[in-house]
């Protein structure tokens, strides 16, 4: 049996309040782009920061190829791209050297992380801007900078969280592409999104996430995702849920 | 794949391309010269205030009085500068919002705060350099290379107490770790500053690292050499507590 690029097991991590995540199983097969649903607060995010080791979790796991974030060895987030929040952009430095010294970061040697910079440049047109300050770049140009950062170095694994954030069509197009590459080049990738439309173009399972769990999952094909979307939400709603 | 190299090499990049790292060099360097100087104008033209506040060193003469007076405005100058840079190193990233992308790469965190630490003490150990090469030009056009040749010894001072005082201020870039707050570790700054004055001017010990380099400013002959070397005690103790606040790093919210 494949692993799967990532899996959650049990994961839960409670803030202060009730909020957070309440065991969450999740799989991101090889080759997979899983899309992640809900409403504001749904735990989307903490899911994501839980994968990453930005959380500990309270309970449960999480595994990187088959291997426990606790265990996993540091050369193995090589193989991991993410944006979660705001993008990896230093305001004092231009996109070039933001995109190199990220790619340094991930573990990339000088002559490579040029050659990825420009490469990820070119994939979401930011060419123009190689030469802009992070700081004088557009909310949407730093959210493709951002993006570059996390895709340059082709990861096995990516997740991110709102990708869409603050990107024109033209953007959300290049970065629907590049995603769909990397996932037919045998990517895991995990996206949370509000945009279900979009959603629908890529994602090869949808899973809702509701007040920290996942409620159910929703067929990418299904004609009226909004509807079954919200009649999800409100069913465990109106379940009264796990809380 | 030498993380801690690469990291460095990252942070360096960083910090060249900032505005903080020149605007900090460049008003500790302009500060100093114009403190310095104005401050022996007006003890040459027998301002008793300025004398009352240089203490026995009023009484010093050629290189010892340029560099007695420049050491006590960069024992408390310098402290500052060195306390803001450092609180800003640690602290923008969570300013910035860049921490979350510091998280799942090959690098660890406490490499890049290691890294921090180590591009802090480079920037120090340049403007120990720079400050001393800018007191021997002072010294210079106010003629003590032919007045007091014998003493421009004195000027070794300078980027020792440089070097000490920016050690001392490592605590500040833990407290702007812990804060996730560039104001906090700023804050702490003003606090260690005020707290090793007081304890100069009671005369506590010189083996109390906080206190030794400013005591040694004032008066080196009261300061033994092994006190001051006590001073590295700072930023291993509080490195390392950075590099474990780094490592254990959450984000909450």
């Amino acid at each position: 049996m494949v692993e799967p690029c990532a899996e959650v097991a049990g994961a839960a991590r409670t803030f202060r309040g009730g909020a957070g995540v309440h065991g969450v199983d999740l799989q991101i097969a090889a080759g997979e782009i899983h899309a992640l649903v809900g409403l504001n607060g749904a735990g989307k995010t903490t899911l994501m920061r839980l994968m990453l080791g930005m959380l500990r979790p309270d309970s449960g796991e999480v595994r990187i190829c088959g291997i426990p974030l606790t265990e996993l060895p540091d050369r193995a987030w090589a193989d991991v791209g993410h944006l979660v929040e705001q993008a990896l952009a230093y305001g004092e430095l231009d996109a070039r050297t933001n995109l190199v010294l990220s790619a340094r970061l991930h573990g990339a040697t000088r002559v490579a992380a040029h050659a990825m910079a420009e490469r990820a440049m070119e994939e979401l047109d930011l060419g123009r801007y190689a030469r802009v300050r992070g700081r004088r770049l557009s909310l949407g140009n730093r959210q493709r900078l951002g993006l570059a950062a996390a895709l340059q170095h082709d990861p096995h694994l990516i997740v991110l969280d709102e990708p869409t954030n603050a990107l024109d069509p033209a953007g959300v197009i290049l970065l629907r592409e590049a995603l769909l590459r990397r996932a037919r080049s045998g990517a895991g990738v995990l996206v949370s999104s509000h945009h279900l439309d979009e959603v629908a173009r890529i994602a090869d399972r949808i899973s809702v996430m509701n007040n920290g769990r996942i409620i159910g999952t929703l067929d990418p094909g299904t004609i009226d995702l909004e509807r079954a979307f919200f009649s999800l939400v409100r069913s465990d709603d109106a379940g009264g849920g796990s809380r | 794949m030498n993380t801690l190299a690469i990291a460095t090499a990252v942070e360096g990049r960083k910090a060249l391309a900032s505005r903080m790292v020149p605007w900090t060099s460049g008003i500790l360097v302009v500060g100093l010269a114009a403190l310095t100087g104005g401050l022996l104008a007006a003890a040459a033209a027998g301002d008793q205030r300025v004398l009352a506040r240089l203490g026995p060193l009023a009484e010093a003469h050629g290189w010892e009085l340029l560099v007695g007076t420049a050491a006590q405005i960069l024992a408390a100058g310098g402290f500052g500068a060195c306390g803001i840079l450092i609180a800003w190193l640690y602290g923008r990233e969570f300013v910035d919002g860049t921490v979350a992308g510091l998280f799942a790469l090959p690098v660890r965190r406490s490499s890049l705060a290691v890294s921090k630490l180590i591009v802090f003490l480079a920037w120090a150990l340049v403007m120990a350099g720079a400050l001393a090469i800018l007191l021997w030009i002072i010294g210079s056009a106010a003629g003590l290379l032919v007045s007091d040749p014998g003493n421009a010894r004195q000027l070794l001072r300078i980027p020792l107490l440089m070097l000490l005082t920016a050690c001392l201020a490592v605590p500040a870039g833990w407290i702007a770790s812990v804060a996730r707050s560039i104001l906090a570790g700023i804050a702490a700054t003003i606090v260690l500053l005020i707290l090793a004055q007081v304890s100069a001017i009671l005369g506590v010990g010189a083996w109390v690292p906080l206190v030794a380099p400013a005591l040694w400013a004032i008066a080196p002959d009261a300061v033994p050499w092994p006190a001051l070397l006590a001073v590295l005690t700072v930023p291993v103790v509080f490195g390392s507590a950075i590099a474990v606040t780094w490592s254990r790093l959450q984000l909450e919210s």
